[in-house]
């Protein structure tokens, strides 16, 4: 399969006050079409940091990233801006809905931002398919406080596939939700990946969330740990991981 | 607890300067409204000196003849009279000198005072800066304010010529020269001081305008005012007392000392909005730190004290900015009131006490306005530390039924500082315009909705996302949206009340002038011309002249109560197509009171009096004696006098019953077309015949000026209360920014530039401004409406003021949108990677 995403030689120094902190030191990978990859790693480690840099939200102090052939890592901010619209989705920890507007408005707001008309032809179509892709059929006129916080994340990941990206960044998506919740959110990620053939890069710490991954690449101390292949499987029990972590004496 | 407070404060330092700010400009407008209003009590307590100086009583003339020497006589040997100085006061032309290059036939005429230089010196200081006294009262001698004496270049020794009877030269000698603009205020300085009997030999008059007098003798005032009113019966005359004096000076004064306290009144109203909403956006925030306080074994009443040193901290700072702010706005204001007022306005700073109310009032406002953010903060329970998100709730927001209390000490403080002697009519209508502000505050909540879709409107084609985003985050929190655009709309509604108030004014002068005068010129004369002046024909006949209409105004006494009249020929009237009339025929009404007998009354006086077409108005002429007039009809509006309306008399009538001389007025018309050509002709053979000519347009003009004069100083201080409503906005918009840091992260994450964040709270801000200026310009009619119709006198013309409601809206909109810079900038710039892990 083709490369989507590559990083070269990524590293991000941080100043804090006098000092300053390696919160990533030359880390490589690469990300390939289709492909479900779940950065693992404890608080601290630089995994939320590697998924910025590769998402565009923030500039590496050294290295590379490149998307679909494209290197983006020294864009403007406003071909930064136009890349994430048009090729990039995030999923956050904490769901960020606004909460004037329902369901379906906030699954639209990508096409509202970018000034389409959202209310027929082919984007009404990609707003019904995404709301129904998380499952949120009949729900499409409720504000996020009439949903769960399981619903609300979903319209959050709902939100983040209409655009049909190329690849979709989940920070921790699963971090303020109960398990059976949880659960509920790699589900729908997982369908995606499956039935859409969509890119996932996945930040976690929780090994039951990696354990959806085709790949998990254990991050720490600013750099690649380890790769672990766990391969597509249609289920995901988190044995075989944790095995090998702890094998890792991780 | 008393340093977290400030640690607290100084933490939003930016917000805390607002806050401070705002509270200052408001506390700086009250400040200067006492110190205006100290320096109009101090004036008015100055002119009454200079007018009656130590005299217990003034008998002055009561219509256009003077008091006669069998008067004063009479008042010279009323018991308890110890002092009696008459004088005479004219006013005529001085003749420049022989050989003087700049001779100037159009300079203003002087006042000439005739004085009886013993008496006078027993009453009234006449103080020199030159020269000696007047010798005696026969001498042809003059003083001359120190004003004139620069102006016309002569020194002690010197000449000064005047205009006598007949128009004939006079010269006197100036023997002293005396400090200022003289004794007579109002004058600009334009007096010649003369001995009282060569002054009437000089005019060929032998009565006395007025007659100052001093009780002694162990007798009261009251009692030799009694004195007089039985010995004097030959002539209608008015007793005054310095008191009286005073109290129509202030009465005068009333309705702009009572609009300056209701715009003090506001302006602290929309700074305390904003020392409310500052305060509760700090509970608001800081709901985890407070509820970790508690959770610490903190006591509710520690919470509550945490708050309200925040805002004695907050209201001190800003009432001693304020402080200074007031003294820098009472000077410019003393610098307008001195271009405008009519006496000399004298600056003094208000009495300690009252900077110690302002200091209380202002410390008051901040505190009542702290007191429920207080509550809410000591209602927060332990629990709250341990949530993992902070999601203000409901019980959580800014009650506004607090506004109330809120309300209620402004409304206090307003009572406390409200100008004592301004009259009740005055503060009764504050009160209603201050209530219906609050009311149209109280309505925002419901109307905000609708308001908001409205206000979205314009932004909505070109701008869809934005003005969404915009729309979601106003509805956010609709206490604090109603504080801010409450503040803005009343605010606006005083810019918007002030402005319907002026146009009104403007309107009803301009609509008057044109219904009432019989011309497009007036020619003014300072001696009465009789009727059958052969100067009037000639004016009469100049080609392209159709009609010369001779006018006077004079008084006339009805039960004791001194009313205007005007002197008018119905003819002219009629043929003129003058007067609109509500009551009666107006062409017999014309005639009949050219034949005599009869009078017309304008409508706000008939209504006063409860008169009708048919009624009788009996007047006093002197002697005991009354006139039975004949109302012959009643007319919207009639020539205006000196307080009021005048009734309008026949020249038969006036001259054969009410002794009026002759005209003072000439009001010209010009043939259709022809005025441009036949005005110099007119202008020149006034000014050969001593008579000053006005075209309407000019009198128009002045009144038109000196209104905008007094409305703009209104307009400034409205405009404050607007700037410190802005503060708001600024406030509001930068908190709405800020705890939709999250929020916009995503947001840019999710494509959006920094553009469309900018821009979303701009137009957030222009939809706070729109909806505020809808309110505002409603309120603002109404209140506008309230002051006009309340204020009396003015008859009403329901009219919209178009300018002023295109100015509030442009003003609410664009200070609301400049107000937006700062929180748009922040919003734009914020790091999304640092907004998505806000917490």
């Amino acid at each position: 399969m083709a490369a989507i995403l590559e990083a070269h030689g990524l590293a991000k120094r941080y100043r804090l006050g006098g000092s300053a902190v390696d919160a990533l030191r030359g880390v490589s990978l690469t990300v390939d079409e289709g492909e479900f990859v779940a950065l693992m790693g404890p608080s601290g480690s630089g995994k939320s940091t590697l998924l910025q840099l590769l998402g565009g939200l923030d500039k590496p102090t050294a290295g590379e990233v490149v998307l679909q052939g494209e290197p983006i890592s020294q864009l403007s901010d406003d071909a930064a801006t136009k890349l994430r619209r048009d090729r990039t989705g995030f999923v956050f920890q904490s769901f960020n809905l606004i909460p004037l507007l329902d369901v379906t408005e906030n699954v639209a707001l990508p096409f509202t931002i970018a000034g389409a008309d959202t209310g027929r032809g082919e984007i009404a179509e990609r707003i019904r398919d995404a709301i129904a892709l998380v499952d949120l059929d009949g729900k499409e006129h409720h504000k996020p406080d009439q949903l769960s916080a399981g619903e609300q994340q979903r319209v959050a990941i709902a939100r983040a596939l209409v655009t049909r990206p190329a690849l979709l960044f989940a920070d921790e998506p699963t971090g303020n939700l109960d398990y059976t919740t949880g659960t509920e959110i790699l589900e729908a990620l997982w369908r995606s990946c499956v039935e859409r053939h969509q890119t996932i890069v996945l930040v976690t710490h929780d090994s039951k969330a990696a354990a959806y991954a085709d790949r998990v690449l254990v991050i720490g101390d600013g750099t690649i740990r380890e790769e672990i292949v766990l391969g597509r499987r249609a289920e995901h029990d988190t044995g075989p991981l944790v095995r090998r972590l702890a094998e890792l004496g991780l | 607890m008393r340093a977290l407070a400030i640690r607290s404060l100084l933490a939003r330092r930016g917000r805390s300067v607002l806050s401070i700010v705002g509270i200052a400009l408001g506390i700086g407008v009250l400040y200067a409204s006492l110190a205006t209003d100290a320096g109009i009590a101090a004036s008015i307590d100055r002119t009454v000196r200079d007018l009656v100086g130590r005299a217990d009583l003034r008998v002055e003339a009561f219509g256009p003849s003077g008091l006669s020497a069998d008067s004063l006589a009479a008042v010279r040997e009323a018991p308890g009279a110890t002092v009696v100085a008459a004088a005479l006061e004219r006013r005529t032309y001085l003749v420049p000198a022989a050989g003087t290059p700049d001779a100037d036939a159009t300079a203003p005429p002087v006042s000439v005072l005739g004085i009886d230089p013993v008496a006078e010196e027993r009453v009234r200081d006449l103080v020199l800066v030159g020269g000696t006294e007047l010798a005696s009262a026969d001498a042809p001698q003059a003083l001359i304010p120190q004003a004139l004496a620069t102006e016309l270049g002569v020194a002690v020794a010197g000449t000064v010529t005047l205009q006598g009877a007949d128009g004939a030269p006079v010269d006197v000698k100036v023997v002293g020269i005396l400090a200022g603009e003289g004794p007579l205020v109002g004058t600009g300085g334009r007096t010649v001081v003369l001995p009282l009997h060569a002054m009437q030999r000089l005019f060929a008059d032998p009565t006395v305008s007025r007659i100052d007098v001093i009780a002694g003798q162990g007798a009261s005032p009251r009692e030799v005012a009694d004195a007089i009113a039985v010995a004097l019966t030959s002539q209608p005359y008015v007793l005054s007392a310095p008191a009286d004096v005073a109290a129509s000076l202030r009465g005068s004064t009333a309705d702009f000392r009572s609009t300056t306290a209701l715009i003090a009144a506001v302006a602290l109203f929309v700074g305390a909005f904003l020392i409310f909403n500052t305060l509760s956006m700090t509970v608001t925030e800081r709901v985890r730190e407070l509820a970790l306080l508690r959770a610490a074994g903190a006591q509710r009443r520690q919470l509550v004290r945490f708050v309200l040193v925040q805002a004695i901290v907050l209201g001190v700072l800003g009432a001693a900015i304020g402080l200074a702010v007031g003294l820098v706005l009472a000077e410019l204001m003393a610098v307008e009131l001195r271009s405008i007022a009519a006496i000399p306005f004298e600056r003094v700073d208000p009495s300690p006490s009252a900077i110690a109310a302002v200091v209380v009032i202002g410390l008051g406002v901040t505190i009542a306005a702290a007191l429920e953010p207080a509550r809410r903060a000591g209602s927060i329970p332990p629990i709250e530390a341990l949530r993992d998100r902070i999601d203000p709730a409901a019980a959580r927001r800014a009650r506004l039924r607090w506004l109330i209390a809120v309300f209620a000490v402004v409304g206090v403080a307003g009572l406390v500082a409200w100008p004592r002697d301004a009259g009740s009519a005055g503060l009764i209508r504050s009160g209603l315009v201050y209530t219906v502000l609050f009311g149209a505050v109280l309505t925002a909540p419901f109307v905000l909705g609708a308001l908001g879709a409205i206000a979205g409107l314009p932004f909505r084609s070109g701008l869809r996302v934005e003005e969404r985003l915009a729309r979601a985050s106003i509805a956010r929190d609709r206490a604090r949206t109603t504080l801010t655009v409450g503040a803005l709309a009343v605010g606006l509604a005083m810019v918007v009340a002030v402005g319907g108030v002026a146009h009104q004014s403007r309107l009803a002068a301009a609509a008057w002038l044109a219904e009432v005068i019989p011309g497009d010129e007036l020619l003014t004369s300072i001696r009465p011309i009789e009727l059958d002046d052969q100067g009037i024909a000639d004016l009469a006949a100049i080609d392209g002249v159709q009609r010369v209409s001779p006018l006077t105004l004079f008084e006339v006494a009805r039960n004791g109560v001194r009313l205007d009249a005007a002197a008018v020929r119905g003819a002219d009237l009629a043929a003129d197509g003058r007067l609109q009339f509500v009551v009666g025929d107006r062409a017999a009404a014309l005639k009949d009171l050219d034949a005599g007998g009869v009078a017309i009354l304008p409508r706000s006086l008939a209504d006063r009096l409860n008169l009708t077409a048919g009624s009788t108005l009996t007047l006093a002429v002197g002697e005991g004696k009354v006139a039975d007039l004949r109302v012959a009809g009643i007319a919207e509006r009639t020539l205006p006098g000196q307080v009021g309306e005048s009734v309008l008399i026949g020249w038969k009538d006036a001259t054969a019953i009410f002794g009026v001389p002759g005209a003072e007025v000439l009001a010209v018309r010009y043939a259709p077309g022809r005025m441009a050509e036949a005005r110099p002709t007119v202008d020149e053979s006034a000014r050969q015949t001593a008579l000053v000519p006005n075209p309407v347009s000019a009198v128009a003009g002045a009144v038109d000026s000196a209104l905008s004069q007094v409305f703009g100083l209104f307009d400034a201080l409205a405009l404050v209360a607007v700037v410190v409503a802005a503060l708001g906005i600024v406030n509001t918009l930068t908190v709405s920014v800020l705890e939709r840091i999250r929020e916009l992260g995503v947001l840019r994450a999710a494509g959006m530039t920094r553009g469309q964040v900018r821009r979303s709270v701009v137009v957030e801000a222009g939809i706070l401004g729109i909806v505020g200026s809808i309110l505002g310009i409603v309120t603002g009619l109404i209140a506008g409406a309230v002051l006009v119709v309340l204020s009396g006198g003015t008859p009403l013309i329901i009219e919209v003021p178009w300018s002023s409601i295109v100015v509030a809206a442009l003003l609410g909109i664009g200070v609301s949108m400049a107000a937006a810079w700062y929180p748009a900038r922040l919003a734009s710039r914020l790091a999304i990677v640092a907004a998505v892990q806000h917490e």
